[in-house]
């Protein structure tokens, strides 16, 4: 019984470490946001209880929609470019060729500069007038192109910044489940008679599931909490081109002092997300099954 | 005997305790945007502050000013704020609003200070309500930054006062070359080849704003009602403000469409003249091969008026009393030898700390637009109306206008809506 009991109680004595952290740090201020989130207050004093006005204000303030529709757009741009690219990249290093071990330093060597350096290294890029990226399309005869200062090229300047800089942790994560494969299946598909592309949506793709399942879901979320890039390369500009949800819901509480205001945008984004990752885990479920 | 002995150890223990921590200096926290440059000429006299003063020890620490601010509403709300606050004269209202600084009228008129012995507009920044909340510590506004190398190039002599709209129009123009050499006044001119543009300003972030207000007040006119609740001003005159703007741009071609970085522009010779304030002397001085000065920004209407601003000096609320009289020591401290501030760019308050920087390379332009310097409003949500945020209607409305070059009027109006609404909301 004594013995059980150990067995039973020691476990959650190593949870409790985190457990502490995970209650005082994450679990506890995202119950209080919600509190919050029904007040007006501004860091200062005492909350006021608004009730639900905060949300009503959210879904009528246009710059909240644009933002929204903004990271949208930002997920098209970015989530099937950084898979498709993940992937292929991690096919290519995946083979015994001359120079891989070069190449996957170089693949994931960006994805450890920090954000900001990343992103004033890319503002100098992109630069309209005097950016290397101009000069060299100008020998294309391409005029040219305001990258960062125009409405429609700031997002998808973003969006190729963010793809260099992140697509290495795809392939990492990709090339980890590729190796995971045993050979023995693949060699059994060509004795066979299948063609490399056979093997490849046969056998390696249906074996990648769970790394792809795990990829699509962190590019997803990482997607869509998009902030440091476009805060550093845009702010949230041309005219609110790239401002993303999380960068208004910084603006709001952290500029602006409007913490509930801040914590209804939180709460939304919360709620945006687990919906996502709902209907993204059934389309998996459905694709597994058939 | 060993009680006795006990009682002995004890006492001693206690009397070597207490002298220890008499002699242990007070410790003070200051905290201040300055985050180039300028923080290390602060950190300078902060340091010389500590040699010579023992008894106390100041812990600088900066950072950008918006999550300064933050950070000091937030160190406040757990009762923990800073000890000494920098910050710009017009954010004094939204922190004196929730009574998070202490009035220092009092203790400035008895260190010696009067009105007279600074400059207007940074005495004037000080204050919210009638009540003095800051020292005031200097003062910062726009002035044209020129390259000396490219002026002698075109033969222009460069300009040492106010000079007219259409003068330095006419400048620009003759500093502005496309890649065949020819100027925007010429025929055959390429517009989407231009190898050094005359002006640079800036168009993406609030500072167009800036250049628009200043742009106002140089017609007379403020940007809201005289209780700061409502926008007011003749539209009239805000259309012609921004029209100079965007045609600086657009129909002049003497400044580049949306550009991302007009400093490096300047400073790498792209650029000619550049629009900004004082705190980039530093960045001038550092550029290897630049030739520089300033002038004034010119005068485009009736009247000669610069935005500017001004950084002050504050004591949070807090219940220390020691505390508090070693914090305004320094701060006394601080103004009374505010000349080797000049050193940042910035230009001390005080007239008598003000002479220094008149020594000093590239300040013609700032010293003489001191005198003419109008500041934002002082409301208590500046952080909201004139936020430097990218949703923020005046930046949305400054890109609309100088970026996209979309029609001014609309853009002007949707603009003053957004603040009025912000206003109606209060802090």
């Amino acid at each position: 019984m004594r013995k059980n009991f150990r067995i039973l109680i020691i476990p959650y004595l190593f949870l409790i470490p985190y457990l502490f952290t995970f209650i005082a740090f994450r679990f506890g201020p995202s119950i209080a946001g919600f509190f919050v989130s029904l007040t007006s207050w501004n860091i200062v004093g005492t909350p006021k209880f608004i009730g639900f006005s905060n949300y009503i204000e959210l879904f009528n303030d246009p710059s909240f929609i644009t933002s929204l529709i903004n990271t949208l757009y930002f997920m098209v741009l970015t989530v099937p470019a950084l898979i498709v690219l993940g992937l292929l990249i991690a096919l290519l290093v995946d083979q015994n060729l001359k120079g891989r071990t070069i190449t996957r330093t170089f693949v994931f060597m960006p994805y450890v500069i920090m954000s900001t350096v990343v992103g004033v290294i890319w503002m100098w890029i992109f630069d309209t007038h005097f950016g290397i990226l101009n000069y060299y399309l100008s020998f294309f005869g391409i005029k040219p192109i305001a990258w960062l200062s125009s409405v429609n090229w700031a997002m998808p300047a973003v969006a190729i910044t963010t793809i260099w800089w992140t697509v290495g942790f795809n392939m990492i994560l990709f090339l980890a489940g590729l190796q995971d494969i045993p050979e023995e299946l693949k060699e059994a598909a060509r004795i066979d008679g299948a063609s490399n592309w056979q093997i490849f949506w046969n056998v390696t793709f249906p074996l990648l599931r769970s790394t792809t399942v795990v990829v699509l879901m962190l590019t997803l979320i990482n997607s869509f909490e998009v902030f440091d890039q476009v805060y550093v390369m845009t702010g949230g500009g041309p005219s609110m081109a790239t401002l993303t949800v999380i960068q208004y819901m910084y603006f709001q509480a952290f500029q602006y002092f409007r913490l509930g205001y801040g914590s209804a945008v939180a709460y939304v984004v919360f709620a945006f997300l687990i919906v996502l990752v709902l209907i993204e885990r059934q389309l998996l479920k459905k694709v597994g099954e058939s | 005997m060993r009680l006795k002995l006990g009682i002995l150890a004890l006492l001693s223990i206690l009397v070597i305790g207490m002298v220890a921590m008499a002699a242990q200096p007070i410790e003070l926290t200051f905290w201040g945007g300055w985050t180039g440059p300028d923080g290390d000429v602060m950190r300078a006299l902060v340091d010389e502050y500590n040699s010579t003063h023992p008894d106390v020890h100041i812990t600088f620490t900066t950072m950008q000013w918006t999550p300064l601010f933050t950070k000091f509403m937030t160190s406040a709300a757990v009762g923990n704020p800073p000890d000494i606050l920098g910050m710009h004269g017009p954010d004094i209202p939204q922190f004196a609003a929730l009574n998070l600084l202490t009035p220092l009228g009092n203790v400035i008129s008895k260190a010696g200070f009067t009105a007279t012995q600074f400059a207007t507009a940074a005495w004037n920044g000080t204050f919210y309500n009638g009540v003095q909340y800051a020292f005031p510590l200097d003062l910062h506004m726009n002035a044209i930054y020129y390259n000396k190398t490219l002026f002698e190039k075109a033969g222009i002599t460069p300009p040492t006062g106010w000079i007219s709209g259409q003068q330095f129009l006419d400048m620009a123009i003759k500093l502005t070359i496309d890649k065949n050499g020819k100027h925007p006044n010429e025929p055959g001119f390429d517009p989407n080849n231009i190898v050094q543009y005359g002006f640079g300003l800036y168009s993406l972030n609030w500072h167009a704003f800036l250049q628009w207000y200043e742009l106002l007040a140089q017609q007379g006119y403020g940007f809201l009602n005289q209780q700061n609740t409502k926008v007011d001003y003749p539209l009239d005159a805000g259309l012609k403000a921004w029209q100079w703007l965007q045609d600086l741009v657009f129909k002049y071609h003497v400044s580049p469409v949306g550009a991302t970085n007009p400093l490096n522009d300047f400073l790498i010779g792209k650029t000619a003249m550049l629009e900004d304030g004082p705190w980039e002397i530093p960045a001038c001085q550092a550029q290897k091969g630049l030739e520089w000065g300033t002038f004034p920004i010119p005068q485009v209407f009736e009247q000669k008026t610069v935005w500017g601003s001004g950084h002050v000096l504050t004591i949070p609320v807090q219940k220390d009393k020691a505390k508090i009289q070693a914090a305004e020591d320094f701060v006394i401290w601080l103004i009374k030898n505010s000349s080797k501030w000049a050193l940042s760019g910035n230009i001390p308050a005080l007239n008598a700390a003000r002479e220094y920087a008149y020594s000093l390379p590239g300040r013609t332009g700032f010293l003489e637009s001191a005198p003419y310097e109008v500041m934002l409003p002082r409301i208590p949500n500046e952080a909201e109306v004139f936020s430097a945020a990218s949703v923020s209607p005046i930046v949305v409305a400054g890109q609309d206008i100088m970026v996209r070059d979309k029609d001014i009027l609309p853009v002007m109006k949707w603009m003053n809506d957004q603040i009025n609404q912000i206003l109606s909301r209060g802090q």
